[in-house]
């Protein structure tokens, strides 16, 4: 028989207030198999814990039910409490006399009425609980990173210098991302690449960790602590052991004319290259599409000059299997391109800014690039159009961003402080410039973030206007920008040379395939969904796989190197483990009854089902039936709904408790 | 009574008994599961033969009423285990095998299939020696889109006559759709009512292959036993989803329903909403996950509010 044991929180006076604790303590305590009901003032608090705790051992209870707040909340509070006074965590329910009852009701007498029968459910349910065994599965304490920006490099090396080895994956021939197109940073307007390089060679030297450039990401098969992942390397058309990082085929190269993306276009490459000179790894790429050697068969010229004879042109894309027990994604953003309107995208552009017809109209990565030293022009601030010096240069905030109408409506983040920094940068290289902003409002909370911005307007002479930007049109060399000034209520005419739209940030191109992938969420505009907004910032809600920069939502540099360690932390804490405990909440299945439809696998989320023969003892093959792996699977309990013969059923939630639930009403 | 023309059946007869004494005398099946006559004149039965001399009891008639496929699910006692298995199919029939093979439970490089053309069955084999008529003939066979079974290993082949027949289903689902929910809840349960909960529908029923029924399981008891209106209801409404996207409607289970139940008009109902909602329709091709197996963003959501 069981011995029940009731437990009624108060929740302070967030139960008590609209249902008559006592009353249902009185009402439950008289329900067959309960041996004790109580009220308390807060049962997760620590008296309220060892009362649960001393009324174990001395009713000698079989079953606890605590009614109080959502299971979400606190279930593993009390199954802990109740695990620490003897009993398995799993003969402990919550019932949710709160969300479900106290809070949305406002007559205390049927909401007491209710809450005597939302506890008797769970009485009868928990009567049915069978003691549920902890499953451990091994943990491979290899991780995988997946991109090789700021964030990544971070995460890689936290965990690489914890000695677990990394696998660092980067989609470009180099890593570094965008950091590494950066000229200074701010708020400190140290330079980016001087900040940048070393960790990036560090990344290269480091035993621990295994990098793969100019790769991408496959397949990912497994589940927390054991991943397998398929990594394609694209053929690079270099052997990257034999090349020395010399140079000469870029210099020998006949194509010269290729647009470098990591210039923003401005400057131009070869067709074998690097991205930029501090790239990691020194290996050049070829870019087939222009090489004339693919193209025609013909030239062979960086082969010929190659000394090491490290150019192959007969290189194939190869897939490489990696067994990984975490997975962090850093696959970080990309900027609005306005020009463009994706087909099918709820995104709209601004073509009304002029950007991809009006040259001199460029977005803030393009200003990075001209202010950079090692960029196309030297670190000169140019015109793309005719090389001239800009005098009068306007830049424009939030385009795209906090643009319902347009389809953005988050705030980007970083724009008010670059752009803070890109009139600074201005002032400090043309001395004659005049920089005004266009903006709605600065966003500037962060450590020494307002100062920064003061000091454009105070010592770097910024003229800020606070209004939005109507039009902007050609008119001989200059571009004419009509905005307005809503403090002083006037509109503003300005004709500049140079005109830097401030753009949205936004995932990476491709990033809703790579969380299909992985198996995690996004939200409507590609940004990966952590667990919980506040608590778990930086997990997802698949277990395994942790979040760290952009990729999650706009982020500057700190706080995307503090998310980058943080995610680390999280695979160090998991790494620390030789196996992993997890809630035995999985769907098992009953044999005797499975036909083998194998309905369970289709609708299997987690890909946990397989396919199992039952023989008889001279081998000869009975039948096939499901099996579900207690490792991969993630306890949704879809398997159970779909089952016509009800053969799998999910450990905690099977039909006979549900049933049970049921009928006591 | 306008008669239906099954004067091909005699030749398509011919055709099967020759094929199966081939294959059999070959040896490339070890049993071909087949329609002989029964006692009664004019009557069918379902027949497993073995040897090839057998092979000249195969028939083909308009009595030849039965879904032969349940035969090598859950009847497959009689059905040697080794070997692949040949099987006489009228188009409504291969459906079901479609189906049961995107559900794991037969291959179908195991299978040696004969094919029928046929014009049509009789709906009940209470005078089996009745001639078939508009009047006679099965109502599913009114509507059959499957009168030559397609991608068989052997077909006859005779062309059947298909005169354009009204269409039984189609008509009662709309006299049924343009009723109220309330005047349609009390013809069903009406129907249902009459359930003795003999479970015949099941057991004929090709999809209803789990070893252990839900409904014969007691811990906990999922549908009353007893034949009153809550736990009929409640299986024929189990009955109903179970068969939503997987019946292609051979219509054994209203066949042999002792009550008269229109089963088959439930299914077909279930049918039309998945034609409706997901452009789908069962049996036709083997196919991995059907529509309620899986998801795509095109799924209808407007349930979701």
């Amino acid at each position: 028989m069981s011995r029940i044991g009731v437990f009624i929180c108060h929740c302070g006076e967030n139960i008590s207030r609209t249902v008559d604790v006592e009353r249902v303590a009185q009402q439950v305590g008289r329900l067959p198999g309960v041996a004790f009901s109580t009220d308390y003032k807060y049962m997760c608090s620590d008296p309220g814990q060892n009362l649960l705790k001393n009324t174990i051992r001395e009713q000698k209870l079989t079953h606890v039910v605590v009614a109080a707040c959502s299971p979400r909340m606190h279930e593993r509070t009390f199954r802990k409490a109740v695990e620490a006074a003897g009993l398995n965590p799993f003969l402990c329910e919550m019932a949710n006399i709160r969300e479900h009852c106290s809070w949305v009701h406002e007559d205390k007498e049927e909401a007491t009425v209710k809450a005597v029968e939302i506890v008797g459910m769970m009485v009868e349910r928990v009567k049915k609980n069978r003691v549920l065994p902890t499953i451990t599965v091994p943990v491979t304490k290899r991780s995988l990173v997946i991109g090789g920006g700021i964030a990544g490099i971070q995460a890689a090396l936290d965990i690489a210098d914890c000695g677990h080895e990394v696998v660092l994956v980067e989609r470009e021939p180099s890593i570094g991302g965008h950091m590494a197109q950066l000229s200074e940073t701010f708020p400190t307007l140290d330079c980016s690449q001087c900040i940048m390089t070393p960790k990036m060679v560090d990344v290269a030297n480091h035993p621990k960790i295994k990098l793969y450039t100019w790769s991408e990401i496959e397949l990912v098969e497994g589940y927390i602590g054991n991943f397998q992942v398929t990594i394609k390397k694209k053929a690079r058309s270099v052997d990257e052991d034999k090349c020395t990082g010399c140079g000469v085929c870029m210099e020998k190269c006949p194509v010269r004319k290729i647009p470098n993306k990591f210039d923003c276009n401005l400057g131009m490459r070869p067709a074998i290259y690097v991205p930029f000179p501090q790239a990691v790894p020194n290996t050049p790429v070829i870019d087939r599409e222009n090489c004339i050697k693919f193209k025609t068969g013909k030239c062979g010229l960086c082969q010929k000059v190659c000394g090491p004879g490290a150019v192959d042109y007969e290189q194939e894309d190869r897939l490489i299997v990696e067994a990984v027990g975490a997975i962090v994604v850093a696959t970080g953003f990309d900027l609005y391109t306005i020009d463009e309107k994706p087909k099918g995208s709820m995104i709209k552009g601004y073509g009304e800014f002029g950007h991809g017809k009006i040259p001199d109209v460029i977005d803030g990565m393009t200003f990075e690039r001209l202010a950079s030293a090692s960029g196309p022009t030297g670190g000169r601030i140019l015109r793309p159009s005719d090389g001239k010096e800009p005098k009068q240069i306007v830049f424009i905030q939030c385009i795209g961003s906090r643009a319902r109408e347009k389809g953005i409506s988050y705030c980007s983040k970083v724009c008010c402080m670059y752009t803070a920094k890109h009139t600074m940068l201005y002032h400090h290289k043309v001395h004659d410039g005049q920089a005004y902003v266009f903006f709605m409002d600065a966003r500037t909370p962060g450590k020494s973030y307002d100062e920064f911005w003061r000091r454009s307007i105070e010592e770097e002479e910024a003229v800020y206007i606070r209004g939005m930007v109507s039009r902007l049109y050609q008119k001989g060399d200059k571009i004419v920008v009509q905005g307005s000034d809503i403090a002083v209520g006037v509109q503003v005419e300005i004709e500049a040379d140079m005109v830097v739209l401030a753009t949205a940030v936004q995932p990476q191109k491709g990033a809703d395939t790579l969380a299909q992938k992985l198996g995690i969420s996004y939200d409507k505009y590609n940004f990966y969904s952590e667990a919980h907004a506040k608590l778990r910032p930086v997990e997802c809600a698949t277990a395994g796989i942790y979040l760290a920069g952009a990729c999650q939502g706009p982020k500057d540099i700190p706080e995307t190197v503090s998310q980058a360690s943080a995610a680390a932390a999280k695979v160090m804490a998991l790494f620390s483990k030789d196996k992993l405990e997890r809630e035995p909440i999985v769907a098992r299945v009953r044999e005797a009854g499975c036909v083998g439809c194998f309905a369970c696998k289709k609708v299997c989320a987690y890909g946990a089902v397989e396919e199992k023969e039952i023989r008889d003892r001279q081998g000869n093959l009975i039948k096939v039936v499901a099996y579900v792996n207690p490792g991969v699977c993630g306890g949704c309990g879809t398997c159970q709904a779909t089952c016509p013969s009800k053969s799998v059923e999910l450990d905690g939630y099977t039909d006979e408790q549900i049933v049970a639930m049921i009928e006591a009403l | 009574m306008t008669p239906i023309d099954t004067s091909i059946y005699a030749a398509v007869s011919a055709a099967i008994r020759a094929e199966a004494q081939r294959i059999l005398t070959e040896g490339q099946v070890s049993a071909v599961v087949g329609y002989t006559a029964a006692r009664r004149k004019g009557s069918a039965q379902p027949v497993v033969i073995t040897d090839a001399n057998d092979a000249a009891r195969l028939i083909f008639t308009p009595a030849c009423v039965n879904n032969l496929a349940v035969y090598l699910t859950k009847a497959k006692k009689e059905i040697p285990k080794k070997g692949r298995i040949g099987i006489v199919v009228k188009g409504c029939d291969l459906k079901a095998l479609t189906g049961l093979m995107g559900e794991s439970q037969l291959k179908r490089e195991d299978l040696y299939l004969i094919g029928v053309p046929c014009a049509g069955v009789l709906a009940s084999t209470f005078d089996p020696a009745r001639e078939l008529t508009a009047d006679s003939i099965a109502p599913k066979c009114s509507e059959c889109d499957a009168h030559l079974p397609q991608g068989c290993d052997f077909l006859p082949p005779q062309t059947p006559a298909t005169p354009a027949l009204d269409r039984k289903y189609a008509a009662e689902i709309a006299r049924l759709e343009a009723l109220t929910p309330q005047e349609r809840w009390a013809y069903w349960k009406e129907q249902f009512a009459k359930c003795i909960k003999c479970y015949a529908c099941r057991q004929v029923c090709p999809f209803c292959f789990c070893e252990q029924c839900l409904c014969d399981r007691n811990k906990p008891q999922m549908v009353e036993t007893t034949p009153r209106p809550a736990g009929n209801t409640a299986w024929h409404i189990v009955r109903a989803m179970h068969l939503a996207g997987r019946c292609a409607g051979c219509a054994e289970c209203e066949r042999v329903c002792p009550m008269d139940i229109p089963l088959n008009l439930l299914n077909r109902k279930m049918a039309k909403e998945l034609k409706e909602l997901y452009d789908y329709e069962a049996g036709f091709e083997v196919n991995d996950k059907g529509p309620l197996t899986s998801f795509t963003e095109k799924d209808d959501q407007s349930f979701i509010k």
